[in-house]
This record gives C-alpha cells, sequence and structure tokens, in this order.
C-alpha cells in the first residue's frame, strides 16, 4: 500500500558494484563501509548529473536525500551528501571536494527538495556556495553575522559575539 | 519584615502598617510570569506548573503569554546574540514593576555552551536579573526556592517611595537663595 | 518615544516575504477590493510565542485567516553545539547531546553513543543493550506525552485536561528514570561500551508497576478527545503529508508513519537487540493530524510492550566494559560514519569525522525535526490560521534539535 521499504534487496558488495559500473568517470573510490553505507567521491563538476542519475536508477533508486554536511579538511572543503534507497534500504554516502578558495557547487534542491535547508546550513556554517539554490541564506545565525564559524580559522569576534 | 499574625485575622480587628507593605505583600503572592521558556529549562518549568508541583500555590499560575501583562519574566534557556535584541524588546514592554529570574545555568552564565560563539554569557548582560536559579535543568523544587527568594525580594519593595513627587508639593527655593 | 519601541527594521525573512506579495500583485493577484493593492499582511508569529514549542519564529502571510505563505526562521537557540563538539572530547560531549531533543534525552544519547561505539570498534555488554532498550522506550513514552499534551494544549490554550493527565504521569516515568541516573532530563546515563550505572533494587518491580497501570491510562487520554466533535473536526482532514512529500522532503517518524509510510528504524535498519523484541511498527493511511495523534498514542501502547518484554529478557552481567568504568579518553581510528536512531521525532542521526585524535574533527547532526521543518510553508498554506497552529503542533518540534 504505497511505499515499500527493501523490495530490491542488494548484497552491499554488488551494490558498489554496481554503481562504480554505471558511474564509471564520475563515481571513484567506492568502498562499502559495514553495514549499510555505500561511500564514494563524487566529481564537483559531475555532481548534478550524477545525482540525477543515482535518484533515477531503476535497481537502486536514491530517492531521499538524509542530510548535506559541510567539512572543512583544512586543505580543501568538502560536501557530504548522505543519500537513502528505498528499494534497497541502504544509505550512499557521497564526498565532493570544494576547493577552499572558490567555495561553489552544484546544487541538488531540483533533484532532492530536501536539500534546500540543508544546503543552507552548510553555507551558514563552512561556506560553501551551492550555484543555483533558490534561496541561499544564512539560516542558523543572526543574517549579518561575518564569517563561517565551523570554519578551522574561525575566529570569535566582536562584531559577531558582544555579550561574550 | 513584620507579617501579620494569624491570630489578628480570627477576630473583627485594625491592623497597622505601611502602605508599602501592603502593596508588596499583594504583589509578592499575586505575581503574573512570563512564559519565556527558551530551551530545556522551558519543561522544567512547564513541569512546575502542573499537577504534581503545582506552582499555583503559590499564586503563580498565571502565566500569560504576553510581555505587557506580566510582571515576572523567567528567562528559562540558552539566549544567543539572535535573541538577544529580541529579549530587551520583550523586557521593554513588560511594564513597571518588573522582575526576571535567571533560571538554569545558560542564563545565568552561559552554562555548558558557555565558549560558544553565539551564546550570551549570562542573561543579565541584556536585562537586570533579581534572582539566579541554577541547576541544569533546576529541579522544579529549585525553580520554587527561587520564586520564594523573589518574594522576598518584592516584599522589600519600596513602592510609596519610589512614586515621584507631583512639583506642588516641593517648595520652591526662593529667588535668590540656594536650593 | 524612546528607540526599544519603535517598530524595528524589517530582516530577510520579512523582506523576503514583501518581496513575495510585491511579486504575486505584479503577477496580477492583488487585490481585487477597490482602493487595496494587495490583501495580503506579514505578520510574525514568535519567537516567542505561546503555541510554536519553542523559540520558532513563523513570518506569515495572512489574506484575512488563510495563510498564504509561510516563512520559518530557525536559530534562536542555536548553541553551536557542532562546534562545541570538537573542543571537548567524545566523553565530555555526552552531556551536551542530552540538550540536543532535551524531551527525549536518552534517545539523542544513544544515538550519539551508538556512531562513537561503531567508529572506535566498542561493542556494549548485553545487559546494557537491553537496559538501553528499557530507557529508551520509558523516554519515547514520556516524550510523546509532552508531544501530544503540548498538542491538545494549543488546541484549546491550556483547557484542555488532557495535558494535565499526561504531565502527571510523565512525572512517574521521570522518577524512574531518576532513580536509575540521577536527573529528571539530562541524564548523562549513556557510556561507550554500557552504561554509567546499573539498575538499582527494586527498580524492576517499581517498573513492572507502572507498566500495568500505563495501558489503562493511555485509554483515559483517548476517551478525553477521541469522541469530542470539537477535536476530530480540528484534526481529521488537514495538514495532510502525502507519501511523496516523505520521500521528496526526508520526513521520518510519526509524521511519516501517519501517512502509510512504515518507516521505522527499529524494524527498517535494527540495531541494539530490537531483533529479538516483538512489537508492531503503528502507521495509519491519512496523514492527516489527527493520524500524527493516533500513531503516536498506538506508539506508547507498543513503548509499553517492548518494555515490558525487555524486563523479562534481562540478563545477567556488567552494564560496563571492563574491570572498573568505562573508557574516559577513547580515540577512534580515523574516518566518518553514521547511524540513525529512532527518536520519538524521527531518524536521529549522528555523522561523525573523526582525525584520529581525543576530539571528534566534525559533527552533525540529522536531526528528524529540522527536516520535518521544512515541510511547513507547504503544509499550512491554504489554512486558516487556528488550522496552522493545529498542525504544526502535531508536527512535534522540539528547537534545540532544529537549532543545535
Amino acid at each position: 500500500m504505497g511505499l515499500e521499504i527493501g523490495t530490491n534487496p542488494m548484497d552491499m558488495d554488488a551494490i558498489a558494484a554496481r554503481l562504480a559500473a554505471d558511474f564509471a568517470a564520475a563515481l571513484t573510490d567506492v568502498r562499502v563501509q559495514e553495514p549499510d553505507t555505500v561511500v564514494a567521491r563524487c566529481d564537483r563538476a559531475a555532481l548534478k548529473d550524477v545525482a540525477r542519475r543515482l535518484k533515477a536508477h531503476a535497481e537502486i533508486g536514491y530517492e531521499t536525500l538524509n542530510f548535506v554536511a559541510g567539512v572543512d579538511k583544512v586543505r580543501h572543503l568538502e560536501s557530504v551528501y548522505h543519500v537513502y534507497s528505498w528499494k534497497t534500504n541502504t544509505y550512499l554516502e557521497l564526498h565532493v571536494e570544494v576547493p577552499t578558495a572558490a567555495a561553489e557547487v552544484d546544487t541538488v534542491c531540483d533533484v532532492w527538495p530536501a536539500a534546500d535547508w540543508h544546503e543552507r546550513e552548510s553555507w551558514d556554517m563552512v561556506g560553501i556556495k551551492y550555484l543555483g539554490h533558490p534561496d541561499l541564506r544564512r539560516i542558523l545565525l543572526k543574517d549579518d553575522f561575518v564569517g563561517h564559524p565551523l570554519r578551522k580559522d574561525y575566529v570569535d569576534s566582536v562584531e559577531n559575539h558582544p555579550h561574550a | 519584615m513584620r507579617y501579620p499574625k494569624l491570630e489578628h485575622f480570627q477576630e473583627p480587628n485594625v491592623i497597622t502598617t505601611t502602605a508599602d507593605f501592603i502593596f508588596s505583600w499583594a504583589r509578592s503572592h499575586s505575581v503574573f510570569p512570563f512564559t519565556y521558556g527558551l530551551a530545556c529549562c522551558a519543561i522544567e518549568m512547564l513541569s512546575s506548573g502542573f499537577a504534581r508541583f503545582d506552582v499555583a500555590r503559590y499564586g503563580m499560575e498565571v502565566f500569560r503569554p504576553t510581555p505587557r501583562q506580566c510582571d515576572l519574566m523567567i528567562v528559562a534557556g540558552t539566549v544567543n546574540e539572535k535573541m538577544a535584541p529580541v529579549l530587551k524588546r520583550l523586557y521593554d514592554q513588560m511594564s513597571e514593576p518588573k522582575w526576571v529570574i535567571s533560571m538554569g545555568a545558560c542564563a545565568t552564565s552561559g552554562g555548558p555552551f558557555y565558549d560558544g560563539y553565539n551564546v550570551v554569557n549570562g542573561v543579565d548582560k541584556i536585562v537586570p536579573v533579581d534572582v539566579y536559579i541554577p541547576g541544569c535543568p533546576p529541579r522544579p523544587e529549585a525553580l520554587f526556592q527561587g520564586l520564594l527568594e523573589l518574594q522576598v525580594k518584592i516584599q522589600q519593595h519600596k513602592f510609596v517611595a519610589e512614586t515621584p513627587k507631583p512639583a506642588a508639593l516641593t517648595p520652591a527655593p526662593a529667588a535668590g537663595e540656594e536650593a | 518615544m524612546p528607540d526599544q519601541f519603535a517598530t524595528p527594521e524589517p530582516d530577510e525573512a520579512v523582506k523576503l516575504a514583501l518581496r513575495r506579495i510585491e511579486e504575486s500583485t505584479a503577477r496580477g493577484e492583488g487585490s481585487d477590493v477597490e482602493g487595496l493593492a494587495f490583501n495580503e499582511v506579514v505578520v510574525n508569529m514568535g519567537p516567542q510565542h505561546p503555541s510554536t514549542h519553542g523559540v520558532l519564529r513563523l513570518v506569515v502571510t495572512l489574506d484575512g485567516e488563510l495563510v498564504k505563505d509561510v516563512i520559518p526562521v530557525i536559530g534562536y537557540l542555536h548553541r553551536c553545539k557542532e562546534k562545541l563538539a570538537e573542543k571537548r572530547t567524545y566523553y565530555q560531549y555526552i552531556p551536551i547531546v542530552d540538550r540536543t531533543e532535551y524531551v527525549a534525552g536518552m534517545n539523542c544519547e544513544w544515538g550519539y553513543v551508538m556512531t562513537v561505539e561503531k567508529l572506535a570498534g566498542i561493542r556494549p555488554t548485553r545487559r546494557a543493550e537491553f537496559i538501553r532498550v528499557i530507557m529508551a522506550e520509558l523516554n519515547r513514552i514520556a516524550s510523546h506525552q509532552v508531544a501530544v499534551g503540548t498538542f491538545t494544549a494549543d488546541l484549546a490554550p491550556l483547557g484542555t485536561a488532557m495535558v494535565f493527565y499526561m504531565f502527571r504521569d510523565r512525572e512517574n516515568i521521570l522518577d524512574l528514570l531518576e532513580e536509575v541516573s540521577g536527573a529528571r532530563m539530562m541524564f548523562n546515563y549513556f557510556r561507550f561500551g554500557g552504561l554509567r550505572y546499573d539498575l538499582p533494587d527494586g527498580w524492576v518491580e517499581k517498573c513492572r508497576d507502572l507498566m500495568k497501570r500505563l495501558p489503562k491510562l493511555i485509554d483515559e487520554y483517548e476517551s478525553l478527545v477521541q469522541d469530542n466533535a470539537i477535536f476530530l473536526q480540528r484534526c481529521v482532514g488537514k495538514g495532510v503529508i502525502t507519501q511523496q512529500d516523505v520521500v521528496d522532503y526526508g520526513i521520518t517518524g510519526p509524521c511519516a508513519r501517519a501517512s502509510g509510510v512504515a518507516h521505522d528504524l527499529r524494524r527498517t535498519r535494527p540495531y541494539s537487540v530490537y531483533p529479538e523484541l516483538d512489537f508492531e511498527v503503528c502507521t495509519e493511511s491519512h496523514g492527516d493530524v489527527f493520524d500524527r495523534y493516533q500513531v503516536r498514542m498506538d506508539e506508547m501502547r507498543e513503548s509499553v510492550k517492548i518494555v515490558e518484554q525487555a524486563l523479562d529478557m534481562l540478563p545477567k552481567g556488567p552494564v560496563q566494559l571492563g574491570a572498573l568504568r568505562a573508557p574516559y579518553v577513547i580515540t577512534p581510528p580515523p574516518g566518518a560514519c553514521y547511524t540513525g536512531q529512532e527518536n520519538p521525532r524521527g531518524e536521529y542521526g549522528t555523522y561523525i569525522v573523526s582525525d584520529g585524535s581525543r576530539y571528534p574533527y566534525r559533527l552533525k547532526f540529522r536531526d528528524p525535526c529540522f527536516c520535518n521543518l521544512q515541510l511547513f510553508p507547504k503544509l499550512l498554506s491554504g489554512n486558516k490560521i487556528a488550522d496552522a497552529v493545529a498542525i504544526s503542533g502535531s508536527i512535534d518540534l522540539v528547537l534545540g534539535g532544529i537549532d543545535r
């Protein structure tokens, strides 16, 4: 009666192999993290295309986005997408490397509507700009906050924090 | 503090006391708190309003959601930089006399989040606080102790002394004389 | 007039609402009343509001009583939890996780502790697993009591008896949790590999007594409202979440289950000893406000069943790893890990990136209320303002989790 979970149970290694085969150039370093996650690196330029194809994949459609996290790895930033497949009941964790200087990556809001607020939070906290986002403004911090606090080089300032 | 004794009320009696005492005594036993529950302490404030820990025993069950009808603002929870102007605004909308209780470690001094980039370390940086209640979250009994301390403080409030006197009652200094 | 009484400058959210009104007027959807350019009014609900369950601000565009648009503004309780994780050791961070979804502290701690255990490769003891299930389910009942109680309190401002009855019985559960952990709300009870304390003497009997009394109490709660024509009129058919919404926005928890999606992490991605326990996943089919209320009431009954089974199956043994206390300082190997846990509000996930040191490198919470709140503009538009209040109460938001 509607949305079923796990209609196409697949072995984790089979899923990883299938993804590596179908997305040969765009997804690299596909590996399995027990018990239920496939982790992969995605090329920044190919993200939108990969996202569309992942969602529309016939056997392992990753239809739901769990979260988008921004991570500051000092040498570069990373945008982590965690998506869920109802058919296989497994997760996929996509890591997209973003250079710190030009921290931009395509939005996936048109593929997964849930990305809206998650990308806003990633912009707010880490400073990754999502091109094409309908309304990219701060979500958790006040509008005139300067800087991105979850960056490793963020320093507390009097303008942002007058009542320390 | 001179309370009228219970024996005094058993017969028709005349009790002499100050106007300050009567007003403050009445005020302290019917405080209207403001539901300013921000975070976890708000749930303990709610619990203290319900059946087991009944705040109505102290005459304080009339929690009003609008500051214009309240005397007491119980700041229950963490205040951050985004919320600080809102807090100030709501405090200003309360009419005198008004009191503030800072409930919980976060409102007192930032609490477990004191080193956050966004956390105001103590609500007394924004509004004047009358009673601090430590705890994370303070038990309803601790909230009641704070409310009782506040009652004592309210009873010391000098109502009559603070009313500004009309100018006509104060003789103006004669021309040429020192005031 | 002093400055503080002046109307503040419109901020980004209000400017956005005004822009949208201008755009819709330019499109020709303006007012049909002589002399008015547009019918809409932008009203601020919050951040201090009796019905928004915390410091949520809703910038509502109203046409009379009809809600045209809602822009939720959050961040009024942003306590920098994710940054604080980088300054605290894994062990020091456990009490802070409690304060995320403060109504369901045991569940939040379990989510965090589970992720760190997975990263570090620690397996908790079997007795600890069963006690964890008992604590989480007791906290689920308490959390639903708060959720449904405050929801009915919204419908008629504190006028229903339901909230008083529910909070009265919640005190009994909090007594049990206080005996075990020492605190009524912020428990700080879970540890890596087990728990802080074992159950005190006589606790199991007290818990069994309460579990015998609870089903009748839950029936009593239902009897207070289920035949009330006004309650039914206000709840049935309002605020429908479709299955497509569940997929698109990642809605989880009772909100998803009320729409017929049997997504319960305790069954679909089971963890701990849930595979050994027998319970139903409660679903309803319409996805409206009444169904969400019904799912929560049913889940309370299922939780009672789970607790009774866990008490029967409770093995003997230690609740902590090692002869003495659980490790204070753990340094998980470098890597990243995510686990989801079934919070009373949905999938509460913790994503931790570790760099091999004593402090987490990056900690991200996947909060169920944050994801559910995204649906608000779609869900509340087109309803009257009173229905909007009922719908937002039924989604069960806890701002501590949304804002972190």
